[in-house]
């Protein structure tokens, strides 16, 4: 089975300097990037977003989600950085890359990943404003 | 192996309860997470997901001795 890398940061990362890193020669390559939008879900400034999660099951979690997408699309190396800890607006939150023989493959099982990491993936959010932190129940649309 | 449960809680029941983490002892008669959530008083199970050993289980799973449990609630994604 090809390469599939997936970490989940305390630090922030420089999503380019890791893909510079990790690319390959495949002819097709997806990449999303993910950054803190600078607006709570109800619209107000946000001071800061925090991300927690479970160390180890939440990994494991996250490996399996790409690895099951990898097999389903046939695509090469994948590459899922996720931030954890506390996250100031226009901060990278999440790195998905995906490699494949084919632009469609590639793009497919990214943006199957994506929503799988938006909306399945074991982290709790809360968003702080104006000095309160608020637990949030749902993510954002597609 | 000790005869005791840890038991961890994460993001908004963690603030709940005002705790993290917990070392119960093993009572061979509560032996699911449904019955050890029972005991915490922490209100209903409804929404929460269950680990035992950082694998995700239903709660009626039997426990064991020294087993690591802990009580997620719903999950934002990421």
């Amino acid at each position: 089975m090809p390469g599939c890398r997936v970490e989940v940061c305390s630090d922030p990362f420089d999503p380019w300097q890791r893909l510079a890193l990790w690319s390959g020669d495949a002819a097709a390559a997806a990449i999303f990037i993910g950054r803190v939008r600078p607006t709570t879900m109800d619209g107000r400034p946000l001071d800061a977003l925090e991300l927690e999660h479970f160390p180890g099951l939440c990994e494991r979690q996250l490996t399996a989600m790409a690895q099951s997408l990898q097999q389903e699309h046939r695509v090469g190396p994948i590459l899922v950085l996720h931030r954890v800890g506390m996250l100031a607006p226009g901060e990278p939150i999440v790195l998905v890359a995906v490699q494949a023989d084919r632009r469609g493959a590639a793009q497919r099982c990214s943006a199957a990943l994506l929503e799988q990491l938006k909306h399945q993936s074991p982290f709790w959010k809360r968003e702080w404003c104006a000095g309160q932190g608020t637990w949030l129940a749902a993510n954002t649309p597609l | 192996m000790d005869a005791v449960l840890k038991v961890l809680l994460f993001a908004s029941l963690r603030e709940r309860a005002g705790w993290a983490e917990r070392s119960l002892p093993f009572t061979p008669g509560v032996s699911t997470a449904r019955e050890v959530w029972n005991k915490l008083d922490l209100g209903p199970l409804e929404g929460i997901s269950v680990a035992v050993n950082q694998e995700l289980v239903g709660a009626n799973q039997p426990l064991q001795a020294g087993d690591e449990l802990a009580f997620l609630p719903p999950f934002t994604g990421g």
